[in-house]
């Protein structure tokens, strides 16, 4: 038993932090989501699939590296300690999904190599999880309109979620954004009516949704981890009375609670990620727990660092917004914590 | 990362299983709710079964078996209190002597102390009892002032101590006591007493449970001998803290089956009362998360041991985690019942499964005992994050 790293999952960690620091620093994420209005870096996204992270999961006959969740994990967490902007984790969602539908390799292979992007088309509300409209597939065609699409308007292919199951439907798609206050991200309203491919039936889903919660978990977990370790250094360098305003026990025992938060986050998205690759009978409740706990944790760490800088922690200058918004983005989609606590419940027997 | 434990471990798991299946008469839960259970009968209990696992040879597991242990590692320490915990297996009479005298005598004792207290010690011949709050020195344990002064061979002890965990049950007190007024830490030594020593007078407290496991104890003018300190003059402190680090130690694991198995009970009389609203379900939801998360922790921790990791400051997020969680599970369990969760086990319309109203006053009791989640915070904050102390 060990809870630590390989030698090779510790090496990708390092690499993918050098190569994040170097290719995404904060000040380029900040000047991508400030000023590209798709989102994401197109050259970037080319580095991505050239350094093999898009293909990370998939099987190497389309050229991925064919890691598992622990790895992805690891990923994520670089990528939401960088707050890297972009469609990383839905790409990997909807390979993830291609690969377990079958028979889509040389979608996979451009999917992998960053030649198309596909992203899952999945809510059919706008606000509630009750359904405003149902998107169908008949006579093979897609038909309803779909809220909160990630990065629809790039997408070349969208996997559109309906009651027959998960449907392959190519671009171009009538997209209306849906700008929400967090700039790393960007959604569009789809309206369908495409001819479609049905690819496999909505069980498929099951799993990707357990990837998808403990992928959207360890992004919460990188984006926790870096505004603690932001709010630790600001709380020994700020004084106040005459004192590192970390000297006082009023902040010292929050502290505590977000370091208490963010290890217990950690503990429970690679837990999750190795029942996800071991297929242990635990996968679904650990999945649900660690996306659940890591959405509430996230909320509390992000919000407290904030708190923690006073004045400049409202200010748009410091980078600690654009994690705090993400945390909330992250929180509520990839199987919200209403979702995941039934989840939870359902799988435990309760 | 692997968080499969390896054949010999099930293997020794498997076995324990079979064990507690045939020596185990009823899980505790069943003892409590007895009609004729009274606290005399349930310590004499829980002194057979601690001869039963001594017997067996699952008595101070991580000990060389030179002292009677098992010379199990940490991994299998872990799984036996896991399965303890599964199989509702009542805690040892001696938990305080085995839990921390033992390892203070094993490391920092000398040979014949080891020779002379650790058998009867582990056979429940001999009651071991914590002395080291006093009602001037809690979370500011190093303020403690009961003195031990040297004259010829023996120590004379002074003073009090308080919320002493068995004393109404124990034969013995080991002690921290002030050997030097003006030395803060390095004035405290570790003495062993015999708590019939003439002028000690033991008087039981009555805790929020109604029950008396701990109480309170006076030295008036108390020999005694020299050889009954561990340790060096002066040591006390040192010991006492490295002692109580294997108090906090492990347990999450454990802690998660035990209120696991509580929590699915829970959510089956939920179901059987009718209470399935969204706010209920919501309820036992985020329980039910905290609970994996918990165990989550508990997997980390047993998997770091197994990977050659000494506990370390760390286990101080593992015992805020599990004493604060405690308290929210047995609220919200207590709301959720109604009414009638309130209930005293000797009503009969207590619900027969879990003895909740007890649970729920018992969990007022772990954000206080070894550490409050005060002095938690603080280690975590000093000793994990390095954060300046308040006086630069």
């Amino acid at each position: 038993m060990k809870f630590n790293l390989s030698e090779d999952q510790a090496l990708l960690r390092q690499s993918t932090r050098d190569f994040l620091t170097s290719e995404w620093p904060i000040d380029k994420a900040r000047k991508v989501m400030e000023h590209d209005d798709s989102g994401y870096a197109a050259d970037e996204w080319a580095r991505l699939a050239e350094m093999g992270y898009l293909g990370l999961t998939l099987p190497a006959s389309v050229g991925g590296q064919g890691l598992g969740a622990i790895e992805l994990a690891i990923v994520l967490e670089e990528a939401g300690r960088a707050c890297m902007p972009g469609p990383y984790l839905d790409v990997v969602l909807a390979g993830a999904l291609l690969a377990a539908a079958g028979g889509q390799d040389a979608l996979l292979k451009d999917l992998a190599a960053g030649k198309q992007l596909v992203t899952i088309a999945r809510s059919d509300s706008a606000y509630a999880s009750e359904a405003t409209t149902v998107t169908h597939l008949a006579g093979g065609r897609v038909r309803g309109t779909k809220y909160f699409v990630p990065f629809a308007a790039a997408a070349d292919a969208l996997l559109a979620t309906t009651p027959e199951g998960v449907c392959l439907v190519n671009g171009p798609f009538d997209v209306t954004p849906l700008p929400t206050f967090d700039l790393a991200q960007r959604f569009g309203e789809v309206r369908f009516d495409h001819a479609a491919t049905l690819i496999g039936p909505p069980i498929l889903l099951e799993r990707n949704d357990h990837l998808a919660a403990v992928g959207a978990a360890a992004m919460l977990l990188g984006a926790m981890s870096r505004c603690l370790e932001m709010t630790l250094e600001y709380v020994q360098t700020r004084q106040a009375f005459n004192k590192p305003i970390g000297a006082f026990q009023a902040l010292q025992h929050r502290l505590a609670d977000m370091m208490l938060k963010t290890e217990s986050t950690r503990s429970a998205v690679y837990r999750a990620a190795w029942c996800f690759d071991t297929n242990d009978a635990d996968t679904a409740l650990a999945c649900a727990a660690a996306k659940a706990y890591a959405g509430d944790a996230a909320r509390l760490v992000c919000g407290e660092s904030i708190q923690m800088h006073g004045g400049i922690g409202f200010t748009w200058e410091l980078d600690l917004h654009f994690f705090f918004k993400r945390a909330k983005t992250l929180e509520q989609h990839y199987g919200s914590t209403e979702v995941q606590l039934e989840r939870a419940l359902q799988a435990a027997g309760f | 990362m692997d968080l499969q434990l390896t054949e010999t471990h099930l293997k020794f798991r498997d076995e324990l299983r079979a064990w507690l299946q045939a020596n185990l008469p009823r899980p505790w839960r069943d003892e409590l709710r007895d009609p004729n259970a009274t606290e005399d009968s349930l310590m004499a209990l829980r002194r057979d079964w601690q001869r039963k696992l001594y017997k067996a040879g699952y008595l101070g597991m991580g000990w060389a078996k030179e002292w009677g242990g098992r010379g199990a590692t940490e991994v299998e320490k872990s799984i036996f209190d896991e399965e303890i915990a599964r199989a509702d297996a009542p805690q040892i009479l001696n938990f305080l002597g085995i839990s921390l005298l033992g390892p203070a005598l094993i490391h920092h004792g000398s040979e014949a102390q080891r020779r002379r207290f650790i058998p009867p010690m582990l056979a429940a011949d001999e009651i071991w009892c914590q002395g080291f709050s006093e009602p001037g020195a809690g979370s500011d344990l190093a303020s403690l002032r009961t003195s031990a002064t040297l004259d010829g061979d023996d120590f004379v002890l002074n003073g009090q101590k308080i919320w002493t965990t068995f004393g109404p049950w124990a034969d013995w007190i080991f002690v921290l006591a002030r050997t030097d007024a003006k030395d803060r830490h390095g004035g405290i030594s570790f003495i062993l007493c015999k708590l019939d020593t003439p002028g000690v007078t033991v008087r039981r407290l009555r805790q929020i449970t109604g029950e008396s496991e701990f109480g309170e104890v006076f030295f008036e003018d108390v020999r005694v001998p020299r050889a009954n300190l561990v340790g060096q003059i002066g040591e006390g402190w040192r010991i006492a803290m490295t002692v109580l680090g294997y108090e906090r130690g492990a347990g999450s694991l454990a802690f998660s089956v035990r209120f696991g198995r509580d929590l699915a009970q829970l959510a089956a009389t939920c179901r059987e009362l009718g209470r399935t609203n969204a706010a209920v379900r919501e309820k036992l939801g985020r329980l039910l998360v905290e609970n994996e998360v918990m165990r989550a922790n508990g997997i980390r921790t047993l998997a770091n041991f197994a990977d050659g990791n000494k506990p370390g400051p760390e286990s101080s997020i593992e015992k805020l985690f599990w004493s604060e969680f405690d308290k929210r599970f047995r609220e919200t369990a207590i709301d959720l019942l109604g009414p009638g969760g309130q209930l005293v086990r000797t009503s009969a319309e207590a619900r027969r499964d879990v003895d909740w109203t007890r649970e729920f006053l018992w969990s007022r009791a772990g954000t206080i005992y070894s550490g409050s989640s005060e002095i938690q915070r603080n280690i975590i904050a000093k000793r994990v994050l390095n954060l300046p102390t308040d006086g630069r």
